[in-house]
């Protein structure tokens, strides 16, 4: 299947295309198109500040002790707010209903797909998503983390297009990270490893480096010797684990003496808890008592500037953006630049730059299945459905193996369609577009016939949609299913004016369910 | 029927044995056919909490009192009579007592210090390996990266779809393509949007030649093995499902599991295999409370399961599996870190039940893996390759299913 550049662009660097981002493209040429997009001003465009203040999500719970009912259409009220004014949505102690403690992640989650389906910044909202999924946290079910979302939320926007040692800081300073993956109560003794295990093998050098099977001892890994081993095996994930001891959170815990820390859910370093003795990370010696915090900022540095974290990185990145398998040039390409450019301010921007300038991502089509949300959101953008989010459509997407902000193990949501194209996906798939099409969760009535009117058959009706969907032209084969499916005979005149909506909806429906469609 | 094979697709493997094979199946009793229940623990289950080895004074000094199984007190672990190291008193978690009562019918075997014979602590490496039926991580970066039950239902195909309870397959049955995700099975498998559209559909991925409208079609014709076999009212809803002898299926992910695997067994549609995944056993802190939470769902689940499919136990196994266990000595936040060997379980009519199986190697520290874990002392793929044998008369072809593995003397957990 051939489709136009600017359409494969928009469905790589974009949540897919929609009329307005196509006409760009065409206007500034796609690297003019892909250098505005490197540059997005500062938080949401106007227009999608007045669609996020515009959300009213349902809230509806019984009374329960101590608390009373609530039945009410709520705007989206936490997205600005620090983890400390959250922080209270964590005390068991204080009476409430489940859903409030939820609250924070469900309106992460309603901003994340109203920013996919229409923020001027598209290439920031698919790098956004790209890195909460590749500093995984889980916050369906625990209070803590869903508390601390929204900060969470807003440090990845920040960093987006920074610098990746910077971002490593923020992260492992941050309380959600620190909560999901249980530094906060690690302590000297016995430091708990989750979060040294994990910052290795997912957020940097990856699991190719983890060479466990192969050295038991840290002398015998390739390089440590001189300082510069090639990957990691057990001996450093305690090491590193040691390192972050005393990184946590301020949430009441004691600190003997009578003392113990404030309840605000913000970060804190205790010293007190803090592992002082000497330490070895990848072959480099940490003498003992460094000042505050210099341990794990120093196993920071260790591993952000490692080579396996550019390859690492730069592989998942090109994943993401072009193929389920990226070319390998492309890869070393993007690699070269994230080394060259590890201590400048705007490395990732760089980076992404140079995998979304590269021929390689302006080659090819069908190396991947859309997500869940890329299928939501990019039918939204090409059918021109001018659609909010509802609890309804977030809890249709939270069944569909795409739950935001829920995914449980640390690794982020799996990024090859072997994943996708489970039975189960798909058959969510297609209430997704049906759903959205027909308004069954009230994201917003859609007339196709004011964007497409006039007379015509279903043959053209059906061909207009799928080129306009997909950019490529319908073959007869899904012309014949979909006219046979609205029972309609070859060269048959659709209704006239609004009574032909009912019918455009359905072929606008079956256009999205299409390998066209569904692949990108 | 169409009988593609999402594997095939991409990877351009030939098409050739598979077709005749699965109508042959289908042509046979399907009412005679096993069926394999794998249940993966994910997140490194800590056996040394579900079989705990209560009177070791290792056990002791390095679990405290809180963190480990009593054999005194309130709240003591459930004795099983063994003979793999009798002067251990081991029992399982008082959460997992209903497993109890099933060990001591004999249908339920136990086996510790199980696990990969590869050193990972990764839980994603170590999962790829099992889910793959590898041992050695040089394997995943070559082909092979089906699954053992992919290997397995190839060469003992299935009339039924392979069927996972999340809403996506393991990597156990990775690249097979006739399967279906059933996280819920209350509504039917059936489509929104009125009956025009699974006809529709069906028109529109018929030519297919891509993964998506390959997939699409083989998810219309799967879903029919299962939904037109449901049981309904005359109102064309599912009817309610009935469990019998009483069990009871709580609402938690282990609950909804194995009701959904009952209630597709009892359908007679010649289930082979069912990949049962239960999430959460990563209890890096608060190792007590999380694991009794876990561990009483999921035991009481897979007991309500054995209860209720009474009738069906002469030619149904269910293993319990799970990446590694943990580590023996706690961390600060009261829980443990990846560790190294595990509890494996199996279970079925033809277990040789009520025994623990395997070499106890001792928790002392000369003992320990690295110094710090539990060793290994049987390998995973030996306890599924008796099970695959027994029942599945799979043992000529162990070499194709678990690449690189030669099986051991037979420990003999089950019988023909």
């Amino acid at each position: 299947m051939s489709i136009p550049v600017d359409r494969l662009l928009l469905n790589r660097l974009a949540f897919g295309g929609n009329p307005a981002d196509l006409t760009e493209v065409g206007q500034l040429g796609a690297d003019r198109w892909i250098d505005s997009q490197l540059a997005p001003a500062p938080g949401d465009d106007p227009g999608m500040v007045e669609r996020l203040a515009a959300v009213r999500l349902h809230i509806k719970y019984d009374a329960g002790e101590g608390y009373a009912a609530a039945d009410e259409m709520r705007p989206l009220a936490l997205l600005d707010r620090d983890v400390a004014d959250l922080w209270p949505l964590t005390d068991g102690k204080h009476p409430m209903a489940g859903q409030e403690r939820q609250r924070p992640r469900q309106e992460v989650a309603a901003a994340t797909l109203l920013r996919a389906i229409h923020s001027r910044w598209q290439l920031r909202e698919v790098l956004v998503d790209f890195w909460h999924n590749h500093f995984n946290v889980n916050a369906a079910g625990d209070q803590a983390i869903a508390a601390a979302l929204p900060a969470y939320d807003r440090m990845i926007r920040i960093h987006a297009f920074g610098n990746f040692r910077e971002f490593l800081e923020a992260v492992a300073t941050s309380s959600a990270m620190l909560t999901y993956l249980n530094n906060r109560s690690s302590r000297a003794g016995n430091a708990n490893e989750n979060f040294g295990r994990e910052l290795l093998e997912l957020h940097s050098l990856g699991r190719d480096a983890y060479l466990n099977d192969l050295y038991n001892r840290w002398r015998d890994v390739p390089g440590a010797l001189k300082g510069r081993a090639a990957g990691y095996i057990d001996q450093d994930v305690y090491e590193a684990a040691r390192a972050f001891t005393g990184w946590t959170i301020e949430d009441g815990a004691g600190l003997g003496g009578g003392q113990s820390l404030p309840a605000t859910g913000r970060f804190a370093y205790v010293e007190a808890w803090h592992d002082n003795y000497q330490k070895r990370v990848l072959g480099v010696d940490f003498d003992p008592f460094q000042s505050p915090m210099a341990d794990g900022r120093k196993v920071l540095d260790l591993v952000a500037f490692h080579p396996a974290t550019a390859r690492f990185v730069c592989t998942k990145l090109c994943r993401r953006l072009v193929a389920d398998v990226p070319p390998d040039s492309l890869v070393k390409a993007a690699t070269a630049v994230w080394i060259e450019n590890q201590k400048q301010p705007d490395q990732i921007r760089r980076v992404v730059g140079a995998i979304a300038h590269a021929p390689e991502t302006r080659q090819g089509f069908g190396a991947k299945v859309k997500r869940p949300l890329e299928l939501v959101a990019s039918y939204a953008r090409g059918a021109g459905i001018d659609a909010t989010v509802t609890e309804g459509l977030l809890n249709e997407l939270d069944g569909s193996g795409q739950k935001l902000f829920g995914w449980a193990a640390p690794t982020g949501y799996p990024d090859s369609m072997d994943y996708w194209l489970s039975s189960h996906v798909l058959r969510k798939r297609w209430t997704l577009v049906l759903g959205l099409t027909e308004n069954w969760w009230g994201t917003g009535v859609f007339l196709p016939t004011q964007r497409l009117g006039g007379a015509m058959t279903a043959e053209q009706a059906v061909s207009l949609w799928h080129e306009d969907l997909t950019g490529a032209v319908a073959d007869d084969g899904t012309v014949g299913a979909i006219l046979s499916g609205l029972q309609l005979a070859a060269g048959a005149l659709l209704a006239a004016g609004r009574a032909a909506d009912p019918q455009h909806r359905r072929i606008l429906a079956y256009c999205a369910m299409t390998p066209a469609f569904n692949l990108r | 029927m169409i009988v593609s094979r999402r594997a095939l697709l991409q990877t351009g493997a030939a098409a050739i044995a598979w077709p005749g094979l699965r109508s042959l199946a289908l042509a046979a009793d399907s009412a005679a056919a096993d069926t394999l229940v794998v249940v993966f623990l994910r997140g490194g289950c800590d056996g040394l909490s579900l079989l705990a080895p209560t009177n070791d004074p290792d056990y002791v000094a390095d679990r405290g009192p809180d963190l480990r199984v009593r054999d005194d007190g309130a709240k003591p672990g459930r004795p099983v009579r063994q003979n793999c190291a009798p002067t251990v008193d081991f029992r399982l978690h008082p959460e997992a007592a209903p497993l109890g009562d099933i060990y001591d019918q004999r249908h339920l075997a136990l086996l510790h210090a199980t696990g990969l014979m590869n050193g990972t602590r990764s839980h994603f490496v170590a999962q790829d390996l099992m889910d793959r039926g590898l041992s050695d991580s040089a394997g995943l970066h070559g082909g092979g990266m089906d699954g053992w039950l992919t290997r397995l239902l190839r060469i003992h195909p299935s009339a039924a779809p392979a069927i996972a309870t999340r809403p996506s397959l393991p990597a156990s049955l990775g690249f097979h393509g006739a399967s279906l995700a059933i996280p819920d099975l209350r509504s039917g498998l059936t489509l929104p949007g009125g009956p025009t559209v699974k006809p529709t559909l069906a028109a529109l991925y018929r030519a297919a030649s891509d993964p998506f409208g390959r997939a699409a079609a083989e998810t219309l014709t799967e879903m029919d093995l299962v939904d037109l076999h449901l049981p309904r009212g005359a109102d064309g809803k599912v009817a309610d499902y009935r469990p019998e002898n009483a069990a009871v299926y709580e609402e938690t992910e282990s609950g909804r599991a194995f009701r959904t695997v009952a209630q597709l067994l009892k359908m007679e549609i010649g289930l082979t295999v069912a990949c049962v995944d239960i999430d959460g056993w990563d209890h890096h802190d608060n190792l007590a409370g999380r694991f009794s939470g876990l561990a009483g769902q999921f035991s009481r689940a897979l007991a309500a399961f054995w209860n209720d499919a009474a009738r069906y136990h002469d030619r149904l196994t269910v293993v319990v599996m799970t990446e590694f266990g943990r580590r023996l000595r706690t961390n600060k936040s009261n829980g443990a870190d990846h560790g190294h060997g595990g509890v494996m379980m199996v279970l079925g009519g033809k277990v040789n039940g009520g025994e623990i199986y395997g070499r106890w190697p001792g928790l002392a520290s000369a003992d320990l893996d690295n110094g710090v874990d539990l060793a290994v002392t049987t390998d995973y793929r030996g306890v599924l390759a008796e099970v695959l044998t027994a029942r599945f008369a799979a043992g000529h072809a162990l070499g194709q299913i678990f690449p690189g593995f030669t099986p051991g003397r037979p420990m003999g957990l089950a019988r023909a």
